[in-house]
């Protein structure tokens, strides 16, 4: 047997001392870069699935009001936007979350039967609803947890509505989503007149400009053509709308709360192993190690605590992103979709926040005065 | 004529504001490859002397020399510690959670450039105190004997020049007594190391080619 004894085989040879106290605090870092990795995944998640809404419809601008739960424009906007020689198709949009059972809530939508947001979808049973009749289509995710088929009904806010159809979307907000024809939606929510929102298709992007400069150039337009709303491109749209900035507020504070206990957690254990071993600091200083190697030393099994619940945490939330993706709850708004970025980030997060915490009593054990050490009971 | 390899100049060391007085201006020469026992009663200063000349703790006032170097200003501590002197404690200070031979390497770790041979060297001089049985086995599986000589062999990982112990022999029996004497005594004729042991026992001290005496933190004459 060779034992060879490096650094940090010495660092994980002291972490392992004390297995209880190491496997809680690797439960306090686990706990917290779990939730990091699940929330702010989620939030991701939810971000993406817009932009994926907006790129497999072919949406190039969405036009709103200032809040898009509270948007409430003017249908016959829509005509105007029309005329602008850059528009190939305007499609007019309501939209809310609603309860459809006390267990399943679901993104509903109100388009025009002739919306070209309709030739994104893929039937795999029945057919298009039909203008001005109660009828809906279903994502198939949403038909699956309802346990509902073509020719079924499923009441809406007290409305009856046939099932003419159930459809397979290429994101979770779709096919977690109900779809009905525009003027049902404005009359089970009261908005005669008005839509939330209007997705616009332009038509190619002429040569000699770029797509980006093209979007821009007709977003000033139709916020030229009508004062008070906002138009912004796709991509911009999926990432600044109002639920997402929130998704991504409540992900990174819950986070961060849960990041910081586990920060406390190591830093306490550092510090009580610091306190425990102050008579063998005290020899390892005797035997020559500098302030430095000790500083390193406590970093190191600080930096190994944030690694492995790093890795654990990952594990853990990307379990729980899992069971959100599933649950009837959230399934219409969460994908199992992280990408490595993230996965990432959450590593370096963890490694960082066992450096942090290791900082002061790695800083404390290298000022100990190696005399006093060994003389400490 | 053998030159000087430590020199305490005029060592003062107090504690509690100057209320305590461990050492009361000693000075002190002790030569390259010299054997030294140091002997004096409990709280007479010898063990805070030792502590001095091995660059464990810093003088009050005074100057420690390291041939003719002063510590802590011309020679950095924690480098004298590190190459040139080695500890042996009474209570051997062995880190609980290492093996007998990675004990002996942790004096390794803070030395570059050594990765490469550490096991190598441990395992030899543990092989040389008599443990080469025992090098896989933890501290708490090894009698009080053994634990010393993994000590040793601990002092010895970076070949100091000097090789300072403080009671090594406080906590063994007469028979392990006489066994780590005869180490440390041939350690110092086989490698030519200059040893300073303090101690309490008479036969100890008597051993020595030259014998000081410590009484009230300073050298009696």
């Amino acid at each position: 047997m060779s034992s060879q004894l490096s650094f940090t085989g010495f660092a994980w040879k002291n972490l392992r001392r004390r297995r209880l106290r190491t496997l809680l605090t690797l439960c306090g870092i686990t706990m917290g870069i779990g939730a990091f990795v699940a929330l702010v995944g989620f939030s991701r998640s939810f971000e993406h699935e817009w932009l994926r809404l907006y790129q497999s419809s072919g949406t190039d601008i969405a036009v709103l009001q200032s809040s898009l739960f509270n948007s409430s424009i003017d249908e016959s906007i829509g005509a105007k936007i029309k005329q602008l020689p850059e528009v190939a198709a305007v499609a007019p949009l309501v939209f809310n979350l609603i309860d459809l059972t006390p267990d399943v809530n679901a993104l509903v939508y109100g388009w025009p039967a002739d919306s070209y947001e309709m030739d994104s979808l893929n039937f795999t049973s029945g057919t298009r609803f039909h203008a001005g009749q109660p009828e809906i289509v279903l994502g198939d995710l949403l038909a699956q947890t309802l346990k509902k088929t073509t020719g079924d009904t499923l009441t809406i806010l007290g409305e009856t509505f046939t099932i003419t159809g159930i459809f397979h979307g290429g994101t979770a907000l779709e096919t977690g989503a109900v779809i009905m024809p525009l003027d049902q939606m404005q009359i089970i929510s009261s908005r005669q007149g008005k839509v939330t929102a209007f997705h616009v298709r332009l038509k190619p992007t002429p040569a000699g400009q770029t797509y980006e400069q093209y979007v821009s150039k007709v977003q000033k337009e139709i916020e030229a053509l009508v004062p008070g709303i906002r138009a912004e491109a796709a991509a911009e749209r999926a990432s600044n709308n109002q639920i997402v900035d929130m998704a991504h507020s409540v992900a990174w504070g819950t986070s961060m709360i849960a990041l910081l206990i586990g920060i406390v957690g190591i830093a306490n254990t550092m510090a009580m192993s610091v306190f425990e071993r102050t008579r063998e600091i005290g020899v390892l200083r005797a035997l020559g190690w500098k302030g430095r190697h000790v500083i390193l030393l406590i970093l190191t099994e600080a930096g190994v605590l944030g690694l492995v619940g790093g890795l654990l945490g990952i594990v853990v939330g990307l379990g729980a992103l899992w069971i959100l993706s599933i649950m009837p709850q959230t399934a219409s708004v969460v994908s199992l979709s992280v990408s490595p970025d993230h996965l990432v980030e959450s590593l370096l997060i963890a490694i960082g926040s066992g450096l942090l915490a290791g900082a002061y009593p790695a800083w404390r054990a290298s000022r100990l005065s190696p005399v006093e050490a060994l003389r400490y009971e | 004529m053998s030159s000087p390899i430590l020199e305490g100049r005029t060592l003062v060391k107090s504690y509690d504001d100057g209320q305590v007085a461990a050492l009361r201006g000693v000075d002190i020469t002790i030569d390259a490859g010299e054997y030294v026992t140091i002997t004096g009663a409990s709280g007479s200063g010898k063990s805070t002397l030792l502590h001095m000349l091995g660059g464990l703790d810093v003088p009050t006032s005074g100057d420690v020399l390291f041939r003719g170097a002063k510590l802590g200003s011309e020679m950095d501590l924690d480098t004298f510690r590190s190459s040139q002197v080695g500890f042996i404690f009474q209570a051997f200070h062995l880190l609980p959670t290492l093996r007998a031979v990675e004990n002996v390497q942790v004096a390794m770790l803070a030395i570059k450039g050594r990765a490469n041979h550490r096991v190598e060297r441990a395992s030899a001089l543990l092989e040389e105190m008599g443990l080469k049985d025992r090098m896989q086995h933890f501290p708490n599986e090894l009698s009080a004997g053994e634990r010393q000589r993994v000590a040793i062999a601990r002092a010895l990982a970076n070949e100091p020049a000097i090789l300072l112990a403080d009671e090594p022999t406080g906590n063994l029996d007469s028979v392990n007594t006489g066994h780590i004497m005869d180490i440390l005594r041939g350690i110092r004729e086989t490698r030519g190391m200059t040893l300073v042991i303090v101690t309490h026992e008479n036969d100890i001290a008597l051993s020595a080619p030259r014998h000081i005496r410590i009484r009230d933190g300073r050298i009696e004459a």
